[in-house]
């Protein structure tokens, strides 16, 4: 029994952690930018397509390609932001809502053009092994995964609160004119929200590819978890974003353990809808950081 | 819709009006949909309905590559002789994996062509409207579909291979391969295709001996297999049965060997058994078990004709794709024996179809004889195995072409 819950709360923290990475740049970009982009999941789904193409052309392991995708999706999204929703940032919220659903629906449908609705995977030497500690095992897929998602998000801590770029991101997410008035160029901070945003989805999308299949709908399987952990974690506040995804990867592990596999969900949006009516502004309350 | 699409594409360049002709004529080139000419008897039209755009495409491309093998076997061994070795000639008509689509396809199918007999659909809930088009056109429609209910109030509709309800009593019966004492964990996902054919799974249960352990619902698209498999370790199964779509799938098998599981996976039918499951699963879909309404390694004809196939399409001739070749084989026969092209009598000469050789008669079992209900009284569905990335038969004792593996 005991056995049993400490392997689910090890299956929840572990994809947790990929949550995390996609939870994350949601809440950078709207924490920074102040939209929301609903297209980040179709960049998960490019950086494992990416990842894919280098594994299967260029035997590149994937959790190596993150040297690759990453570059490669923080370019797309400067260049999102300089000629897409730059232009949309002085309009209401429609267009801007718009905007990143239209993207979203634009790569999906390019996605099932360009590559069909096939399934691929790759298969690593690590795809299938595990660590086996006791009766408890953790697989090293998702191991990898997990460790590299803590990585990235420490650096962009780090990032955050050491470099004078980092420093005007976020006077630029408290109050945009006062960091305008500081000298703050605000295009070129939300070409970096932007661009570390996209980053780390295709940097989810290389750790995803070991052990999930692509396909181009992969994106919103991850998405709506992403989006659920940054509301939990109160929008635009990284830390919060990272320990809300690691309790839901758990609640609904242990919603699957205990009640039923197919109540995972379930206890998800229960603890979303608790947490909304007993702290509205999320688990980190009014702090956006 | 489709008027507005028309009106659109007229507005569009003069070049991109090119290319797309030229694609549409490689398309219905490339379908056969051509009626062949120059023959001195004039050719005797069957039609072919499969979906080879959309969801359920990739199995509708491989049988419409069986059809069209199958009728060259026909036509090179001779046509058909009591009609002075007419040839035949396959229209395939694409049904799209659309409910909708399939209603007016089959119609302007049968409308625009003298059909003799039609074979096709495969999808279940296709092929059910298409055999309700053909009842009331009067044309004879025989279909690899599992589904029961195309046994029921029919007159024009025939089923060589085995019925859904076989399927589960197979499943369970391979359980007992595994282990003396079969202790089932069955998991599935919550759709109606899930739970239909778990529940089929849980009443057979007790009638074959069997213990179900564990009986768990999950949804479709999950994340992570990790909290599913823990459970199915939790219940101490020696027997796992997956109701499960690909991706699913995929994470259940990869899930099960990193938790280091020793359990036998029986994975059903339809999407895996076919050469697809085994190109994303890889080696880990070694030793794993399905069952199938007919498999390429039954007997000498079938091994000849996955041959050829292999040879064109570089893929085994999986299940529906075989199964076709031997529905073409039946019409033919009928036609030789109908001596007519006539839809009526060709559909009482495959009613009274006593086939026990030649390619006709490639199916489990190795007879083909059609009830009152249009279902063959031999069929029966064959136990498989992947072993080294193909699919041999193991069950039951009678048709097993390599032992066992256990796992």
């Amino acid at each position: 029994m005991l056995e049993t819950l400490a392997q689910a709360v090890i299956n929840g923290l572990l994809i947790g952690g990929i949550y995390a990475l996609v939870s994350i740049g949601v809440t950078l970009i709207f924490g920074v930018v102040k939209i929301v982009n609903f297209a980040q999941g179709e960049f998960v789904m490019i950086g494992m397509y990416l990842s894919f193409f280098l594994a299967t052309q260029f035997a590149v392991d994937p959790v190596v390609s993150l040297v690759i995708t990453m570059p490669v999706l923080f370019s797309v999204g400067v260049l999102i932001q300089h000629f897409l929703i730059r232009r949309v940032l002085g309009q209401n919220d429609m267009p801007q809502i718009f905007l990143t659903f239209a993207l979203s629906l634009l790569l999906v449908n390019l996605a099932l053009m360009l590559f069909s609705a096939n399934y691929r995977t790759v298969h690593t030497w690590y795809s299938d092994e595990a660590l086996h500690l006791g009766g408890l095992y953790i697989p090293l897929a998702k191991l990898f995964a997990f460790a590299l998602a803590m990585v990235l998000s420490a650096a962009l801590w780090a990032f955050l609160h050491t470099t004078d770029l980092g420093k005007a991101m976020r006077a630029a997410a408290q109050n945009r004119e006062v960091a305008q008035l500081m000298g703050i160029n605000p295009n070129r901070v939300f070409c970096v929200a932007l661009g570390v945003a996209l980053a780390l989805a295709g940097a989810a999308g290389s750790l995803l590819m070991p052990f999930y299949p692509a396909y181009p709908l992969v994106g919103q399987v991850f998405v709506l978890m992403a989006f659920v952990a940054v509301v939990l974690g109160t929008l635009g506040n990284i830390l919060g974003a990272l320990v809300a995804s690691l309790m839901m990867g758990v609640a609904e592990s242990l919603g699957i353990q205990f009640i039923g596999a197919d109540s995972g969900l379930i206890v998800v949006f229960l603890m979303l809808l608790l947490t909304l009516a007993l702290r509205p502004s999320g688990l980190a309350g009014g702090r956006a950081r | 819709m489709k008027n507005t699409r028309d009106q659109k594409s007229k507005r569009k360049t003069r070049r991109e009006f090119l290319v797309k002709s030229a694609g549409a004529a490689l398309a219905v080139g490339a379908f056969g949909a051509y009626p062949m000419r120059g023959y001195a008897a004039d050719p005797v039209n069957i039609g072919g309905l499969y979906p080879v755009t959309g969801n359920l495409a990739q199995i509708g491309v491989g049988c419409v590559n069986a059809a069209k093998l199958a009728v060259e076997m026909v036509n090179d061994a001779g046509g058909i002789k009591a009609l002075g070795g007419a040839k035949l000639n396959l229209i395939v008509s694409d049904v799209q994996s659309d409910t909708t689509v399939t209603r007016t396809e089959t119609d302007r199918l049968i409308s625009d062509n003298k059909l003799s007999a039609i074979h096709g659909c495969f999808a279940s809930a296709l092929t059910l409207i298409a055999s309700e088009v053909a009842e009331r056109a009067k044309v004879p429609l025989l279909t690899g579909s599992s589904s029961d209910q195309l046994n029921k109030g029919r007159h024009f509709t025939f089923t060589p291979f085995a019925r859904a309800s076989q399927f589960a009593e197979a499943q369970l019966q391979m359980a007992k391969l595994v282990d003396d004492k079969p202790k089932v964990a069955v998991i599935f996902e919550n759709t109606a295709f899930g739970t239909s054919t778990s529940n089929g799974l849980r009443e057979l249960a007790p009638t074959q001996g069997v213990e179900v352990v564990l009986f768990e619902p999950y949804s479709a698209g999950f994340t992570d297999a990790s909290p599913l498999i823990n459970k199915v370790k939790a219940s101490g199964a020696n027997a796992l049965f997956s109701v499960s779509y690909l991706n699913d799938l995929i994470l259940i098998v990869r899930t099960v060997k990193q938790v280091g599981l020793n359990i036998a996976i029986n994975g059903g039918s339809g999407g895996f058994v076919i050469p697809d499951f085994y190109k994303n699963v890889g080696k880990l879909a070694e030793g794993l078990q399905g069952v199938a309404h007919w498999n390429h390694d039954m007997n000498e004809d079938a091994q000849k004709v996955n041959a050829e196939y292999k040879k064109r399409t570089g893929e085994f001739l999986f299940e529906y794709a075989g199964g076709l070749v031997a529905q073409t084989f039946m019409i033919a026969q009928a036609l030789e024996n109908a001596a007519s092209t006539d839809p009526q009598k060709v559909r009482d000469a495959i009613a009274a179809l006593d086939l026990s050789s030649g390619y006709a008669a490639m199916c489990p079992g190795g007879k083909v004889k059609f009830g009152p209900d249009g279902k063959n009284i031999h069929a029966h569905p064959v136990g498989v195995q992947w072993q080294n990335g193909d699919l041999a038969s193991v069950f039951p004792q009678a048709d097993a072409r390599a032992p066992l593996i256990k796992t």
